[in-house]
């Protein structure tokens, strides 16, 4: 919990210095988009947090997020789409985004290959299916279908499921100057938290997905069914993605093969800046949602920051996001040197029988 | 002896979260002197090791060799002032060879560079220490092909490499056999006869009567005393650990068991992958069951079999009289079998977990009867575990990882004893277990076996098998030898059986 907080600190610091910097970072215009990316991204970096802490990792989720925006477009959007129900392209999305994570589960565990290799083929070749399925070009998520009749004049058709299907992104609850407080996907976002959450920390299976970051062998001889927890962390990680790639196609519209590229290592850097560790058994959902708040207010408040009228170089942008990410993080370190030495210090104090210490030479000094 | 000592420890302080760990402790070592260092687990043997080899910084107080203030700052520091420890658990790099471990960090180099010819160098310089240890490998050999024993003579013979003139040993025999044991002990009157000096750490009492010259006893973080090899005792070196006099017999009295016994888990002709023979045995309701041998010699694989951690290639087994067929663990834990394993880093423990967290996790489903964890319960049970078998411990939510070798072994008995068991398979239980803690063990043995739970006990320590089994398993090579009744149980007996070439069948 101690880095989940210092993180928290850090990304108050951030958003203070930004509001300092720039008033409109706080408007509600941007209130309102930040939080939706957020939300967005918060989403699939649970799922990939749950597969991070039993020790695994997951590089296909960037894909299973394009590959589910395509396969709706594909499905149910107007020509080059294929204009079928849209209950049937979000279903459809959904169980390919699970079945890519069941299979990835199963030959990870069953095969005892590693995630590492695993995840990468398959984001390699769910990249390459959205290439297919879209036909090297684009398909557009639109409401509205124009069709020219052979007398000249022109047609047009009106999809309605798409255009509440494209209000999910904009709408929801509370609405201040025409945009929601509460946008749809912060919502689900916060279900995603809370069930996501109680599953992680307070249920047996939560418990097995630490226990088998810790110590898969420890984890086998307690009777832990460790093959069947992995595998499924690996459906809910994709499961997650996919979540999350129906609302990004519902905001991008614009769906190619190119959709959702390294969008898995932006979920990564959040998890580990919220506390998990690549090494496994460690990280909390509170963690994850601060570490993502961190990634998407590093991006989005690069627009915003100003010095009077100096406005930071466009090109620096990914400079500045790599270099913040790496200062947050020996910060933290730091932070934890120094609160561990004093807080060894006063177990001495409140143990120790008052002694003279008799020359005391210490070698790290020396 | 009026001479400088080789090493001086003055007024040593260390300090971890939450744990004073040690509280101004001094300690003296002689060249060519065999010092050993004892103390209940937890009492800070290994911290002020690791201080000496320069693992750990200390908080407070001075480190002298020859008489001179050295500061051990980093683990070269202290190897280049010729001071080698030897871990608790072995250190080697196992995907390397034997000429790779001992140069390890210290390699022969030229140009800046490890050229073969170097490596001929290098080879032949292993070869040279691998004589001097007694151990009659070609130095090329990979270290994951050698035994725990083999790998110890490594460990020497690269401290030895070093130049070493204070070579640290923690608990060094606890996997080795008697054979390596002694095999240890003789190259310890060599490094004697060398003038090194050696801090030799263990809980066995005979080992260190016979090898040490003087016995440092710490209790709690502190210095307790000193005492030389002609005033040390048994009693006297227990009293000084436990600051109390350890009442009653080390061992509990056992009742004979009944002539007719209720056969619980009945073995009929298991192949154990590997072994050359199938295995029979049957074991009884509330007896325990010893099982003696040379390590290696397969009662851990035998036992792995019966939990469902490996699947036997033919046989049967039954439980109750119903077929026992266990494909995993978990079948093994549903039916009541449950495993205490010998290894408790690799299978014992999550290490990063809580005390509280270890001991519910193979029983958690007791602990969640709607999916919900039920946290005090666990704490409860938890809690108990430590105050039965004394662990030292800040609370239950200290991560094991941060616990002395004996005390998280104690954390993975009490994980199993928290446990309702049918058969209850402990796989050396009391190894690098401190006395007052052993004693405890073996009282909640023989009150389990009472309670009619069938204990199959895996143990190198003889004293232990002939004291606490009501029969015993004696293996060899993978095969049983021989099934040993309780009448005329003796250690001749059993080490007759353990090492003797030809196989005698006796009917149980
Ligand atoms: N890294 C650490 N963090 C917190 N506490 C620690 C750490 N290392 C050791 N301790 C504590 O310091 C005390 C001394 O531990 P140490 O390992 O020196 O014991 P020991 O005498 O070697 O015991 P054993 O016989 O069980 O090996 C123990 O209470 C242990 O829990
Ligand atoms: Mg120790």
């Amino acid at each position: 919990m101690r880095r989940e907080l210092g993180m928290f600190v850090a990304l108050l610091l951030m958003c203070g210095a930004l509001w300092v910097s720039n008033p409109s970072f706080v408007e509600q215009a941007n209130r309102f988009y930040t939080s939706r990316q957020i939300a967005m991204l918060t989403i699939y970096a649970v799922g990939i947090a749950f597969v991070i802490i039993t020790g695994g990792i997951d590089l296909s989720v960037g894909s299973v997020i394009g590959l589910t925006g395509v396969i709706v477009a594909k499905l149910s959007a107007p020509p080059p789409g294929m204009r079928l129900p849209l209950v049937l392209g979000i279903g459809v999305a959904l169980g390919v985004a699970l079945l890519v994570g069941l299979i990835q589960g199963l030959l990870i565990t069953r095969l005892d290959l590693q995630p590492f290799i695993v995840t990468l083929g398959f984001m390699l070749l769910l990249r390459g299916v959205s290439q297919t399925i879209a036909l090297g070009g684009n398909i557009t998520i639109t409401d509205q279908q124009v069709v020219t009749l052979s007398g000249g004049g022109t047609q047009t058709t009106h999809f309605p499921a798409l255009t509440h299907y494209m209000d999910l992104v904009k709408g929801g609850l509370f609405y201040v100057h025409g945009t929601p407080l509460l946008s749809w996907p912060v919502l689900i976002c916060l279900v995603v938290i809370g069930i996501g959450g109680y599953i992680l920390h307070y249920t047996v299976f939560g418990r097995y997905v630490y226990a088998i970051g810790g110590n898969r062998d420890a984890a086998e001889y307690s009777g832990i069914p460790v093959k069947r927890v992995e595998t499924l962390t690996y459906v809910i990680s994709a499961g997650m993605a996919g979540l999350a790639g129906i609302l990004y196609a519902a905001f991008i519209k614009n769906m190619d093969a190119q959709h959702g590229q390294s969008y898995e290592l932006i979920a990564i850097a959040a998890a580990v800046l919220g506390g998990c560790s690549l090494r496994g058994g460690e990280g909390t959902v509170i963690g994850v949602l601060i570490g993502c708040m961190i990634m998407q207010i590093i991006d989005n408040g690069f627009n915003y920051f100003r010095i009077g009228n100096w406005v930071p170089n466009e090109n620096w942008k990914a400079i500045v996001n790599g270099a913040v990410i790496l200062v947050a993080v020996i910060l933290d370190r730091t932070v934890h040197i120094v609160q561990s030495k004093r807080r060894t210090r006063r177990a001495g104090l409140a143990a120790a029988s008052p002694q003279p210490t008799v020359e005391v030479v210490s070698p790290g000094a020396a | 002896m009026n001479t400088v000592p080789l090493l001086e420890m003055r007024g040593i302080t260390k300090r971890f979260p939450g744990v004073l760990a040690l509280q101004d402790v001094s300690l003296h070592l002689q060249s060519g002197e065999v010092l050993a260092l004892m103390g209940e687990n937890g009492a800070g043997k290994s911290t002020l090791m690791k201080i000496l080899g320069g693992a750990y910084l200390p908080d407070g107080g001075e480190i002298r060799i020859d008489g001179s203030v050295v500061s051990l700052n980093g683990i070269r520091e202290a190897k280049r002032l010729g001071i080698a420890l030897i871990h608790q658990e072995l250190m080697l790099a196992p995907n390397l060879d034997i000429a790779g471990n001992i140069f390890l960090g210290n390699e022969p180099r030229r140009f800046g560079l490890v050229t073969p010819l170097s490596r001929t160098r290098m080879n032949a310089a292993a070869a040279a220490l691998l004589r001097r240890v007694g151990l009659g490998l070609p130095p090329t050999t990979p270290v994951s092909t050698l035994t725990a024993g083999q790998m110890q003579m490594v460990e020497i013979a690269k401290a030895l490499a070093l130049n070493a003139r204070i070579i640290i040993m923690d608990e060094p025999t606890s996997s080795l056999t008697a054979g390596e044991s002694q095999q240890l002990f003789s190259i310890i009157h060599q490094l004697k006869q060398d003038g090194i000096g050696v801090i030799y750490i263990s809980h066995r009492m005979e080992e260190v009567l016979m090898l040490a010259d003087r016995i440092t006893v710490l209790r709690d973080g502190k210095y307790v005393g000193d005492l030389d090899r002609a005033g040390a005792s048994q009693d006297k070196i227990v009293n000084m650990m436990v600051g109390r006099e350890l009442s009653g017999h080390y061992f509990p009295d056992r009742p004979a068991p009944p002539p007719i016994g209720h056969p619980v888990l009945v073995v009929n002709g298991i192949i154990v992958p590997g072994a050359p023979a199938p295995v029979n045995m049957i074991a009884l309701r509330g007896e325990i069951l010893g099982f003696a041998g040379l390590v290696g010699s397969g009662r851990t694989e035998l036992m792995q079999t019966i939990f469902g951690v490996t699947r036997p290639l033919g046989g049967v087994m039954t439980l109750d009289g119903a077929p026992y067929r266990p494909r995993n663990t978990r079948d093994a834990i549903a039916r009541g079998v449950y495993l205490a394993p010998e290894d408790r880093k690799r299978h014992g423990l999550v290490l990063p977990m809580t005390i509280a967290q270890n001991t519910s996790l193979p029983d958690i489903r007791n602990y969640a009867p709607l999916g919900f964890l039920h946290r005090r319960k666990e704490r409860q049970v938890a809690e108990a575990g430590v105050a039965r078998l004394r662990t030292r411990t800040p609370s239950v939510y200290q991560k094991t990882v941060n616990l002395s070798g004996g005390n998280q072994q104690k954390v993975v008995l009490a994980k199993w004893l928290a446990m309702n068991p049918k058969v209850l398979i402990l796989d050396e239980p009391t190894r690098g277990i401190d006395v007052g803690a052993k004693a405890e063990i073996y009282r909640h043995m023989a009150a389990l076996a009472a309670e009619g739970i069938t204990i199959l006990m895996v143990s190198s320590e003889m004293e232990e098998v002939v004291k606490m089994s009501d029969r015993v398993v004696v293996m060899r090579e993978r095969r049983i030898q021989g099934i040993l009744p309780r009448e005329g149980l003796s250690q001749e007996r059993i080490a007759q059986l353990m090492t003797a070439k030809v196989a005698r069948e006796t009917a149980a």
